[in-house]
């Protein structure tokens, strides 16, 4: 009852917090110098009064600023984002074509990250300044240090085109259709259809741009990993538990894990909601089309319907992802009740 | 607990395993899926970027890359079938212009059909006019000189224009104004009616769907990620090209690109640059094209003293289009970049060819500095927007203008401005001083640039009023008037000396394209009109 509570207080906050984000949005994107006539209009129709203003009556660009704001307020409680000036396509549509290819990439990351980021943390810490915990060190800190477009790029030149290991860019291969829309995940959707092979393709796709993506989100994970277990480790519970003669893998999964986690969730909460927002640079280099590299086309037109969509969408994630968090703390540590 | 870890570490890694090397090379096409770009199928896999495309309704497209969609699915009247040659009759028979230059008479082909089934007519013909004029879109202007269409019957368009237009065919070319099935576009909330802007709401099914007589229909369209082109079925005329279906990747990286035509993956990459092209060199599979554009950088002197001030001095622009080093810029922009001899580019009907890269005279341009009166030269500002040109960011061009000039004594401050946030209003109000921008031919003919003349549309952003140079000015609309070939080629000539050291624009570079195919095509080739014309490719049997 506590929790659901705390959900429906959440949930409420949420709606504020979007609207809040909706109007600083819009005044920024109107305060910063830009004009979507200027970006989307040609030369030659630039200079023809007649067009400019066809245009900025098509986009609702001709009425007064505040007029402006309430119309886009007023839509949103219709879940209305407006039209995007650049394609012409409702905002929320654009959105909801793009979102899954970021949320597969994201989640597949996320996924990648989480395993690994523990499992070297946990290597690590149980093997402290051993060659084995400075080898993981140097994997994480280059995981956190190294560019991800350059990664990305040499990802691709030397296990696509080199070595020939992976596939290259895109979702799928050449040879495939997209599967029937369902989730919008081509691994689910392909398996939805009995594809299988399509599913393994989909999935093989994956590897190289999530490896890519995770590697920045493993390194942070390795290090909070190692450092809480650490800490935990050298506390007087533990020492009292070593006492008792339980053996070090014993202490480690029942005692110091659980309390160790607790930090390194908010490190995966963060990367997650990260991912989610969409990697203009992998995306591209990837050819992968996810929100990322909607929200870089809307930006150098100055799409403002699409650029508050996209704003809104990155605090939605934020926002959905630190409540699940909240309520994993509860769950992983009885002591964190919801308040 | 060390051992479940591991155990899953372990499974999830054969999974990600097995994935990576299962799937796609062996795999056989299904159903709607694109085919392989190898293996000797008939569909053709392009790699191109995606930036721009974000329509295919003709009323309303524009940027570079939607044309290669553009003239695949959709005909003109006229068409370009060679770069560099004349626009010719494509859905037109005969044509013929009345006396006086105000009339083109234009009959249509016989049984020509739509990809829908529907025969064209001249009510069609009419109908995708009307529409690209009243939609008041980005291309609206190409009809700017059609004052009305007439069709006294199914067969015979007639033109009537404003002033005679000696570039109306090639404007005809253009995709903005290219045949739409009037009978689908509407039934699809299409209209042609003068309030088009407001009311016609077709593009959202246009932008997914052609509705054309083209070779190809546009079977899907993924923003961000392919275009699948398919062979029209129902197609009226010869088809020139063997290949069944078009795959286009969007893929807006040329590393992506070139590593994706290496591997075969893809049979065409049309955006490589000069390091990815070096790499392709030692591919014996992969062909490699480096020709010139018809589009310009220059540099731009306003004219205006009160906003250009030194450069507003012919002596001043005489003296900078001296120091300016073409070689340098050519070295800059890539392997295939040509300097133009003035306004017109290389390739265009009537242009004079190139500059002599021996043109540059550092020594002579300082003494020209010094009689124009600025023996020390003088500071100014340099305006850099960031565009890029052809893959070349503007911000280098400018860094490398300011080398040069510094040369003469003239140092610049280069001052970068956003062209969405001040530098596109600045340029299109004519109030910048000095700067390095580009221009891309909208249609194929010579007659573009004549905006670039005293009292034209760029002319006017260099504070180049018509009555500063009445008789340069005069030659635009001479030239707008000469329909005859000859006569209109005389008249570029005469342009052409009068601007090769005369006037605000040192016309700096044109830009290659750098495209690499797979050597199982032929008919690849660099495309001002269409960027690529697919209905010219071939598979080698």
């Amino acid at each position: 009852m506590e929790r659901l509570k705390f959900i429906g207080k959440r949930l409420l906050y949420m709606i504020v917090m979007l609207f809040g984000v909706a109007t600083m949005v819009f005044i920024l994107t109107k305060l910063i110098p830009g004009d979507p006539v200027v970006a989307n209009l040609g030369q030659r129709a630039m200079s023809n009064p007649e067009v400019v203003a066809a245009y900025r009556a098509k986009y609702g660009l001709d009425k007064p600023l505040l007029a402006q704001y309430f119309i886009y307020i007023g839509n949103l409680f219709h879940l209305d984002l407006g039209t995007s000036i650049r394609t012409n396509n409702e905002v929320l549509f654009e959105l909801k074509r793009c979102f899954p290819a970021t949320i597969e990439l994201a989640l597949m990351s996320i996924i990648l990250a989480t395993i690994f980021g523990i499992l070297f943390g946990i290597i690590s810490a149980i093997r402290r300044n051993s060659a084995l915990d400075q080898g993981v060190r140097v994997i994480s800190v280059t995981g956190v240090s190294i560019p991800s477009f350059w990664f990305a790029l040499l990802a691709l030149y030397f296990l696509y085109y080199k070595l020939q290991i992976f596939p290259g860019p895109g979702r799928l291969s050449n040879i495939y259709a997209a599967p029937e829309t369902v989730t919008g995940l081509y691994v689910i959707d392909s398996l939805i259809e009995g594809n299988g092979a399509k599913a393994l393709d989909a999935l093989s796709h994956l590897i190289l741009p999530s490896v890519v993506l995770a590697a920045f989100t493993m390194g942070l994970i390795t290090r909070t990993t190692r450092s809480n277990i650490l800490d935990v480790m050298s506390t007087d519970y533990i020492r009292t538990a070593k006492a008792k003669g339980l053996s070090e893998s014993k202490l480690i999964s029942r005692h110091a894990l659980g309390n160790a986690l607790i930090p390194v969730l908010t490190v995966i909460g963060m990367g997650l909601g990260n991912l989610l927002g969409g990697m203009v640079l992998v995306e591209t280099i990837f050819n992968w089309p996810g929100v990322g590299q909607f929200a870089y086309a809307s930006v150098t037109a100055a799409d403002f319907p699409s650029i508050i969509g996209v704003a809104l969408l990155i605090a939605l994630n934020y926002m959905v992802i630190n409540t699940i968090v909240d309520i994993l703390y509860g769950i992983i540590d009885p002591r964190v009740r919801c308040s | 607990m060390k051992k479940k870890l591991a155990a899953l570490v372990m499974s999830f890694t054969v999974v990600l395993s097995l994935a990576a090397c299962g799937g796609g090379p062996d795999a056989s096409p299904e159903d709607g899926g694109s085919g392989s770009a190898d293996g000797g199928s008939k569909t053709v896999v392009i790699a191109m970027e995606g930036e721009g495309l974000e329509t295919f309704d003709p009323g309303y497209v524009y940027e570079k890359y939607s044309h290669v969609v553009m003239n695949a699915c959709y005909e003109n009247l006229f068409k370009f079938y060679s770069n560099d040659g004349a626009a010719e009759p494509c859905l037109a028979d005969t044509y013929e212009f009345s006396d006086d230059g105000l009339t083109l008479t234009v009959t249509l082909k016989d049984g020509i059909k739509f990809a829908s089934g529907n025969p064209m007519t001249s009510a069609d013909v009419a109908f995708s006019i009307n529409r690209c004029k009243n939609l008041k879109g980005n291309p609206s202007f190409i009809a700017d000189t059609i004052d009305s269409v007439e069709t006294p019957d199914d067969k015979t368009v007639v033109f009537h224009l404003t002033e005679p237009d000696s570039a109306i065919l090639s404007k005809l070319t253009y995709n903005a104004v290219a045949i739409l099935d009037s009978k689908v576009a509407k039934e699809n909330g299409a209209t042609d009616a003068e309030d088009a802007a407001e009311t016609d709401t077709a593009r959202n099914y246009l932008d997914n769907a052609s509705a054309g007589s083209g070779m190809y229909v546009l079977t899907k369209y993924t923003p961000n990620e392919e275009i699948v082109l398919e062979k029209n079925e129902n197609y009226w005329g010869e088809n020139a090209s063997n290949v069944d279906k078009y795959i286009i990747q969007l893929q807006g990286d040329a590393n992506t690109q070139m590593m994706t035509l290496s591997s075969g993956d893809v049979d065409v990459a049309l955006n490589l640059t000069d390091d990815t092209v070096s790499e392709l060199e030692s591919n014996d599979s992969v062909a490699v094209i480096n020709d010139p554009t018809k589009t310009v950088a220059f540099v731009m002197m306003n004219m205006d003293e009160n906003i250009g001030g030194p450069v507003s001095e012919p002596k001043v622009q005489q003296a900078i289009r001296k120091a300016l080093d073409y070689k340098g810029v050519q070295e800059i922009v890539g392997s295939g970049t040509i300097t133009p001899y003035a306004l017109i580019q290389d390739g265009f009907m009537g242009s004079k060819g190139t500059r002599d890269v021996s043109y540059t005279d550092v020594e002579e341009a300082k003494k020209i500095l010094a009689d124009a009166g600025y023996p020390d030269g003088f500071d100014i500002d340099l305006i850099i927007t960031d565009l890029a040109f052809e893959g070349t960011p503007l911000t280098d061009l400018g860094q490398k203008v300011k080398d040069d000039l510094a040369l003469i004594g003239i140092n610049c401050n280069i001052v970068t401005q956003a062209w969405a946030a001040g530098y596109g209003d600045a340029y299109r109000d004519g109030t910048l001083g000095l700067t390095v921008m580009y221009w891309s031919v909208d249609y194929a003919d010579p007659n573009v640039q004549l905006e670039f003349l005293p009292g034209g549309l760029v002319g006017l952003r260099a504070g180049w009023e018509a009555d500063m140079d009445p008789e340069i000015a005069a030659m635009a609309k001479s030239c707008m008037e000469a329909t005859e070939d000859e006569a209109r080629t005389a008249i570029l000539e005469e342009i052409q000396d009068a601007t090769y050291e005369y006037g605000p624009f040192a016309m700096i570079a044109q830009a290659p394209a750098h495209i690499g195919y797979n050597t199982r095509l032929t008919g690849v080739a660099v495309s001002d009109p269409y960027t690529l014309d697919v209905t010219m490719i071939n598979i080698a049997e």
